[in-house]
């Protein structure tokens, strides 16, 4: 039964591990070849690989687990789906109805434990409730804004027959989409933008979401207005474009920060405007007379910033009836495109490269020398995150793939794997540090059992580099429990999981050592043993407004 | 398929007036009256109630009962926004695919009652029944009245209670309707 319905939504794949409450689903797999079930070697494994498929390929990722402990290692996973808005399904089997409520053996109350970092959530406890759940669920994960939907599924439901319903009509009277657009908001979102002296067009995820690159590109050149893109957005507008300002917010490019801050319209297109975008709140972008805020949730309108010209609505669709209605461009443009050219060379980004130790951005550029953009690189969190977002240029969209709301170590192997599955035609890169990397390493194992071609970066500080840095930076040099020196020889970790692996210690042998990652078919991990003490730059010192970034020390 | 497709482009001229202002963390009104029509399941109240909390409201008063649409319930919410913004209470609420509508009623003209069930010696009633309070019932410890009445009258009329020696008090959360026009 839920295997069909699964069958009539498209699945394809489904990450997922059995157990004593999901055993009556299990049984049946066999029956539907069509569907491509991955076993993975922990439940958080299972969503963040559902969540790298969905976000590789735009399809729903599916998961399964079962009750108690096998839901509730979902939930991190479930957590950085949300944040980030990625659909996903998550159907987890709970102990048999009749049983719920009396801390039955592997009970837990998983609707309760996920409510905060899901969409939607149901618990089936009757068979008639089945079919209906099931394609509701994947309508509200992939509609609007998109997210993770649980259904806890008891374990007689998951035994019963039912009938097959009518699914094509869906009622659900309290889920509401916004999809039009308000013309007279576009109007004068488009004249404020391009009769604006200094505009900026920042971009978030939600242009990537609802694919609206195009219209984001022929807003930008008609209105002649710069664009940065959140550390999501990234691939939104080509870092190359001559009105790039790359990316934003407290770790983001120094022109661009320049630019925000001297901003007097801004216009921000489906992102959230967390604290990360803007770091402290009341000094972010002093100088903006009006404020536009483009997104599909209502609910982020006035969240942080409140704007003067609100648009709650589709990103594509909302920029697309932009477009025409930009007609006279401020006569003062040039100057202020030509400012924001003199802060970017003012303040580009660069590296010390003289040291004699291997340098991250050194690996990540002969990287991007062979990739070009034609590859997916999918990061983990911490400076290796940041390194790969600002040292690779994205310039096509759905490139980059990282845990930007949730930070969540150990995001990147298993999503990496996901991004595999969905997007089989496209070499996949997976950026990790040692820290996060070791959080889900046993997820190797899937990618040597299904030989999957995805080549493994780890940029080995021997630290949690990012905590060591903001130690180092803003907390009184005082280094604490950072420290990652007792850590697996990498290579003979791999070849105990049976993939193998090189370690590079010198500049000289980057080069080499990618040759051979890309002449071995299926898995590969090169372990990058690079500066320990390399760090992120530019960087805002917590709790400071954006003006204040800091750049490296040799360059400051 | 079934659809409801709202359209929304709010164009605020003076922006700055929607902020929550407590510059000196002075009490301000931060009160707004919520009127939620729900549809009823085992989830919904804990829904509600983890918007709630997780986005750092405060509950001042609740109702819950049947509303007029079979399957769905009427929740009557007073709630303090705390350091958010005002209308983040709505639109929070608004995303559950629990809720079907949310009514701002704050500062409408409305219809604002709350009941409340108190048990005083019989010596104690002249008073209360002049309030228009009416009696439920009658027995060895006391009587028990029944006083319904908008916020205001609610609290004076607990006020009242507590100078006459209550036995027992029970007090309900408001429910609130627009005045006709
Ligand atoms: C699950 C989890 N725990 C803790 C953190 C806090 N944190 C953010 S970055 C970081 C250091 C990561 O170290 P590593 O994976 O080696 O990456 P590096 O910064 O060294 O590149 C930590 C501990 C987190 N983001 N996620
Ligand atoms: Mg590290």
């Amino acid at each position: 039964m839920i295997l069909e319905a699964l069958e009539r939504e498209g699945v394809e794949y489904i990450f997922g591990y059995p157990g004593g409450a999901n055993l009556p689903i299990y049984q049946h797999l066999h029956e539907h070849p069509k569907l491509k079930h991955i076993l993975v070697r922990h439940e958080q494994g299972a969503a963040h690989m559902a969540d790298g498929y969905a976000r590789a390929c735009g399809k729903p990722g599916v998961v399964f687990a079962t009750s108690g402990p096998g839901a509730l290692n979902l939930v991190t996973g479930l957590c950085t789906a949300y944040m980030d808005s990625v659909p996903m399904i998550a159907i987890t089997g709970q102990v048999v109805s009749t049983q719920v409520g009396r801390d039955a053996f592997q009970e837990s109350d998983v609707i309760g434990a996920t409510s905060s970092v899901t969409k939607h959530s149901y618990l089936v406890t009757k068979i008639d409730q089945l079919p209906r759940v099931i394609h509701e669920a994947f309508h509200i994960a992939t509609t609007g804004r998109p997210g993770p939907v649980l259904i806890d599924i008891c374990k007689d439901v998951q035994q019963a027959d039912a009938e097959r319903v009518n699914t094509e009509y869906l009622e659900i009277p309290g889920y509401k989409l916004n999809g039009h657009v308000n013309l007279d908001g576009a109007r004068q979102a488009a004249q404020a933008l391009a009769g604006a002296e200094r505009p900026v067009i920042l971009a978030g995820h939600g242009v990537l979401l609802s694919h609206a690159e195009r219209e984001l590109m022929q807003l930008a050149e008609a209105a002649a207005a710069p664009v940065g893109t959140t550390l999501l957005g990234i691939g939104a507008f080509p870092v190359k474009h001559p009105l790039s300002l790359h990316m934003t917010g407290f770790m983001g490019t120094g022109w661009c920060l320049k630019a925000v801050q001297n901003a007097d319209v801004l216009m921000m297109v489906g992102m959230r405007v967390d604290d990360r975008v803007t770091a402290k709140l009341s000094e972010f972008a002093p100088n903006v007379k009006t404020f536009i805020h483009v997104d599909i949730d209502e609910s982020e309108m006035g969240k942080n910033v409140r704007p003067h010209i609100e648009l709650v609505a589709d990103a594509r669709l909302a920029l697309e009836a932009m477009v025409p209605q930009v007609t006279k461009v401020d006569a003062g443009r040039a100057k202020w495109l030509g400012q924001i050219d003199k802060w970017r060379e003012e303040h580009p980004l660069r590296y010390k490269q003289s040291n004699g130790q291997l340098q991250p951005q050194d690996v990540l550029i002969d990287m991007y020398k062979r990739a070009r953009s034609e590859a997916i690189v999918v990061a983990d969190v911490g400076q290796n995150q940041i390194w790969a977002a600002l040292w690779w240029n994205y310039d096509r969209p759905g490139l980059f793939i990282n845990s930007g709301g949730s930070g969540t170590m150990g995001f990147a192997l298993p999503a990496a794997l996901g991004a595999k599955f969905g997007r089989p035609d496209l070499p996949v890169w997976c950026v990790a540090g040692e820290g996060g990397f070791v959080m889900t390493a046993q997820e190797l194992s899937v990618a040597v059992e299904h030989q999957l071609d995805v080549k493994i970066v780890l940029l080995n500080n021997r630290s949690l580099g990012m905590v060591r840095q903001f130690q180092d930076d803003f907390y009184g040099g005082v280094r604490s429990q950072v420290d990652l020196t007792h850590m697996p020889d990498f290579v003979k970790l791999c070849e105990a999981y049976g993939l193998p692996a090189l370690r590079v210690e010198k500049f000289e042998d980057i080069a080499p050592s990618f040759d051979a990652a890309e002449r071995t078919k299926g898995p590969f991990l090169i372990d990058f043993r690079i500066d320990p003490e390399a760090n992120v730059y530019p960087i805002v010192p917590l709790g400071k407004g954006l003006n204040e970034f800091r750049e490296a020390p040799e360059y400051a | 398929m079934l659809e409801i497709k709202r359209t929304s482009a709010v164009v605020s001229p003076h922006p700055a007036a929607a902020r929550p202002t407590s510059p000196h963390g002075g009490e301000v009104n931060r009160v707004r009256v919520l009127s939620l029509l729900v549809v009823d399941g085992q989830n919904t109240l804990t829904k509600v109630s983890g918007v709630i909390r997780r986005r750092g409201f405060h509950v001042r008063g609740i109702s819950v009962g049947p509303s007029r649409q079979p399957g769905h319930s009427r929740i009557t919410l007073q709630i303090d926004h705390g350091h958010a913004e005002a209308d983040q209470v709505r639109k929070q609420l608004e995303r559950l695919v629990e809720v079907v509508e949310v009514e701002d009623l704050t500062g409408d003209d409305v219809h604002n009652r709350e009941l409340v069930v108190a048990t005083v010696a019989a010596s104690e009633l002249d008073a209360l029944l002049k309030r228009g309070a009416k009696v439920l019932s009658t027995g060895s410890d006391g009587t028990t009245v029944e006083f319904s009445g908008d916020a205001d009258q609610v609290a004076d009329f607990v006020n009242e209670l507590a100078r006459h020696g209550i036995v027992d008090v029970v007090r309900s959360g408001p429910v609130v309707m627009r005045k006709s026009e």
